[in-house]
């Protein structure tokens, strides 16, 4: 009577295996047939690939395709940010499968360098450009002659804000942290289900919160690739504390939301008047305006928000290059399409300018009189460069860890535990600085605290 | 069937595991018994014809399952590190793994997880597979469907909708317990967030689970439920008395898919994890751990050696259930 049951229990196993290993046959067939890279024909142009997730970027490519001859870029949209970089990482340990050029930001270059995934294209004629990018930018794509990526474009930080709710609650555009603090009471008092902002909590912020504290005059890193395996890590320097404490009081206090970033709700946050001010950088309006549609011509932008009265501290969040892979078999062409797609072309940046809203490194294009004077609508036709250029232009040099995803989940992690009160906020800083500098120990760096 | 069953002693007595529905295959043996040569190679014959049959199947193993965990294991017994270069460690990652706060507090709380989620979903799947094995009515045919409906919903969509269901400015969940008056709750945070994944999996497993133990109930005998009848048991005691302890060891089978299904939990945060990246942490469960270790970390060997690690625990946890439900089992 029992007999049929172990029959059944058999012949139910067996789809769920096949099935299994159906799945697994074809993640590994499709990982294989990703593989090649690029191919070249001994006449035609060569073909570069680059992986990149800027918008509006097909124009830029056939811009480029249109004025290069001998070299023809083939764009795949890899994913945004951390998913790009988990294709890549995997790729490049398995060997194969890497495009020649990738789009990748600042904060990852140290990391990807590290495990020998990039090519220093200073020996292909990268260093000419020496000049043609602002000074911190360069600082953080090379490595004395080594260079490691073009910069493309960069987040210096600023403040947007609603300017009608700020009308409606008679607030004041604050100029220092200790204003932002008093209309962020003033404003959740008169609207309880208003927050002056949103403090990111999240991963997608971490790049944030590290922006406020470069602001503050945190540097947690000292690298240099040359320098192996020496590294400097201070993650709990008196800027950091700073910023865990004065915005630890805010969130103690609910005056500002802790809403993931980069979630639905927090989109919809921005355009339903939830949140008064957006803290964000030099792409932050193009994001903005595609999230917010519905708020054009309510925002305005005003400078970050300093420590002291009257200073000019500044800080970045996020902002990105191209770099050239290390399985890329011409060196010199995608070099060239590194160099060049964005570089200091003035076409490609009007489409970068215009559709894709990209602050661009690129000095002549960057001071040049179209940037700066350009009217945005979103913004009620305000000048809005004329507060990031500068913002730009304060921007000191900052290092960055090559492991630095590590650091930014160990500090999301420990930002989440101190939201929650299970930690007190005063020693986040010092647990993350614990964690990353054991963790840096295990991977082999000499680790001067 | 039935009458099979009654009315041969000989199919009756036939040993554990072979099928009473087979009466033809002692005969026909019988039969080419006298023909000795003829019998070997008909065998030869048949042995060759199999080998061809899953040498297919053997190949596909070999390569894509049995390659990939000798080389998992390779990986794993190697240190790599990103400054200090590659070598040989024998098994100083799984010594690692053993006190690896993240590794432990993962395992632990997908065990805490499961000792709730797991008895839930079963006892559910169980109620609604007695009542659709009961019901005679067309009803019951819905019903079964609309239950397993959810399986047929990818686990990425299903864990997507949800996150969306529990958002706390969009979500119904939230907004229909405001307009009740009972206030909200924040399902992504870190109280609630365990509970709201707890949700998701029994959504979509209990359907699937049901139709085992449905498909199982549908095997018994009825006339054991006449015999019951007449024997003056109610239909609770029938569902309870015989119908439970006669498919055990289908709900040892359904146990134990949720068991391995849990320690390898992985889906679900992984989804939920970009909305609430500050409470499902990159060690939130064992798997996510070495997704993220091998990928976001570029520590492909300590991930290989977690991997490994999960493999053993889950094997061992197998096992251990096995051997304790050996007896309802059957599979003494």
């Amino acid at each position: 009577m029992s007999s049929p049951t172990p029959r059944r229990s058999r012949s139910f196993r067996r789809p769920a295996t096949a099935a299994a290993s159906a799945a697994l046959a074809g993640v590994l067939l499709a990982a294989c047939g990703a593989g090649g890279g690029s191919s070249a024909d001994s006449s035609g142009p060569v073909h570069i690939k680059v992986w990149a997730w800027y918008p509006s970027f097909k124009p830029v490519v056939d811009e480029f395709n249109r004025t290069h001859k001998n070299i023809k870029v083939d764009w795949v949209q890899a994913g945004v940010g951390q998913d790009e970089y988990t294709k890549l990482k995997t790729v490049l340990k398995a060997g194969q499968g890497a495009p020649d050029v990738v789009m990748l930001e600042f904060q990852e270059l140290p990391t990807i360098q590290v495990s020998k995934g990039l090519l220093d294209i200073g020996k292909y004629g990268a260093n000419e450009d020496k000049g043609k990018y602002v000074d911190w930018a360069w600082k953080q794509v090379s490595d004395g002659d080594h260079v490691y990526a073009i910069p493309v474009d960069g987040g210096p930080m600023a403040m947007m804000y609603r300017e009608d709710i700020f009308k409606k609650y008679k607030l004041k555009v604050p100029t220092t942290w200790a204003e932002f603090k008093e209309e962020a009471a003033k404003l959740h008092a008169a609207d309880p289900k208003a927050y002056l902002t949103d403090f990111g909590s999240d991963e997608t912020a971490a790049g944030w919160r590290q922006g406020l504290m470069w602001q503050a005059g945190s540097r947690p890193y000292t690298y240099s690739a040359s320098k192996l395996p020496d590294i400097g890590v201070k993650l709990n320097d008196a800027g950091a504390k700073k910023v865990y404490d004065y915005w630890g009081d805010l969130v103690k206090n609910k005056l500002v939301d802790t809403t993931s970033y980069a979630t639905t709700d927090f989109y919809n946050g921005l355009s339903s008047g939830k949140y008064a001010t957006y803290i964000a950088a030099g792409w932050g309006p193009g994001y903005l305006s595609s999230v917010a549609k519905t708020t054009a011509g309510k925002w305005r932008v005003a400078p970050l928000p300093q420590w002291t009265a009257g200073g000019n501290q500044q800080g970045d969040w996020g902002g990105s290059t191209f770099a050239v892979t290390s399985q890329t078999k011409h060196p010199k062409e995608a070099t060239e399409a590194a160099r060049e797609l964005f570089g200091t072309s003035e076409a490609a940046w009007k489409i970068g300018i215009d559709q894709a809203y990209l602050f661009p490194l690129s000095n002549p294009i960057l001071n040049g009189a179209y940037f700066k004077s350009k009217k945005y609508d979103f913004f009620g036709g305000q000048q809005i460069n004329s507060v990031f250029v500068p913002a730009a232009n304060g921007i000191g040099s900052f290092d960055w860890s090559p492991f630095q995803d590590y650091a930014y989940n160990t500090d999301t992690t420990e930002v989440g535990k101190a939201i929650q009160g299970q930690v007190p906020w005063s020693s986040v800083s010092d647990n993350v600085q614990k964690q990353v500098t054991t963790y840096a120990t295990q991977q082999g760096f000499k680790v001067n605290q | 069937m039935s009458l099979l069953r009654q009315g041969s002693p000989a199919a009756g007595a036939a040993p554990r595991g072979q099928s009473v529905s087979d009466p033809d295959v002692p005969a026909a043996s019988r039969h080419a018994r006298p023909q000795t040569r003829w019998r070997l190679s008909a065998r030869t014959r048949h042995r060759g014809m199999g080998l061809l049959l899953v040498t297919p199947f053997t190949l596909l193993f070999l390569a894509f399952l049995v390659a990939p965990l000798g080389y998992a294991f390779w990986l794993s017994l190697r240190t790599s590190t990103l400054v200090g270069g590659d070598h040989f460690s024998w098994f100083a990652n799984y010594k690692q793994t053993f006190t690896d706060p993240h590794f432990l507090s993962g395992v632990r709380r997908v065990i805490v997880f499961g000792v709730v989620q797991i008895p839930l979903m079963i006892a559910l799947a169980l109620l609604g597979a007695l009542i659709i094995d009961a019901a005679t009515s067309r009803l019951a045919k819905v019903f079964r469907m609309t239950l397993f409906m959810p399986y047929a919903v990818p686990a990425v969509i299903g864990a997507l909708m949800w996150g969306f269901l529990y958002s706390p400015t969009f979500g119904p969940v939230n907004s229909i317990s405001q307009a009740l008056g009972l206030g909200s709750a924040d399902l992504l945070g870190h109280g609630l967030m365990l509970t709201s994944l707890g949700n998701i999996v029994t959504w979509q497993w209990t359907g699937y689970n049901m139709i085992v133990l449905y498909a199982a109930l549908q095997g018994l005998p009825r006339e054991i439920y006449e015999a019951a009848r007449i024997d003056g048991a109610s239909q609770l005691q029938t569902a309870l008395r015989i119908k439970v302890p006669m498919i055990s060891s289908a709900l040892v089978l359904t146990l134990m898919f949720a068991i391995i299904g849990t320690l390898q939990f992985f889906t679900e945060p992984r989804v939920l994890e970009p909305t609430a990246s500050s409470v499902i942490t990159p060690d939130y469960t064992p798997n996510l751990y070495a997704y993220n270790l091998a990928f976001q970390y570029s520590e492909f060997n300590y991930s290989a050696a977690i991997s490994f690690s999960l493999g053993a625990v889950v094997f061992i946890g197998s096992y251990l259930f096995l051997f304790l439900t050996r007896r309802r089992s059957g599979l003494k």
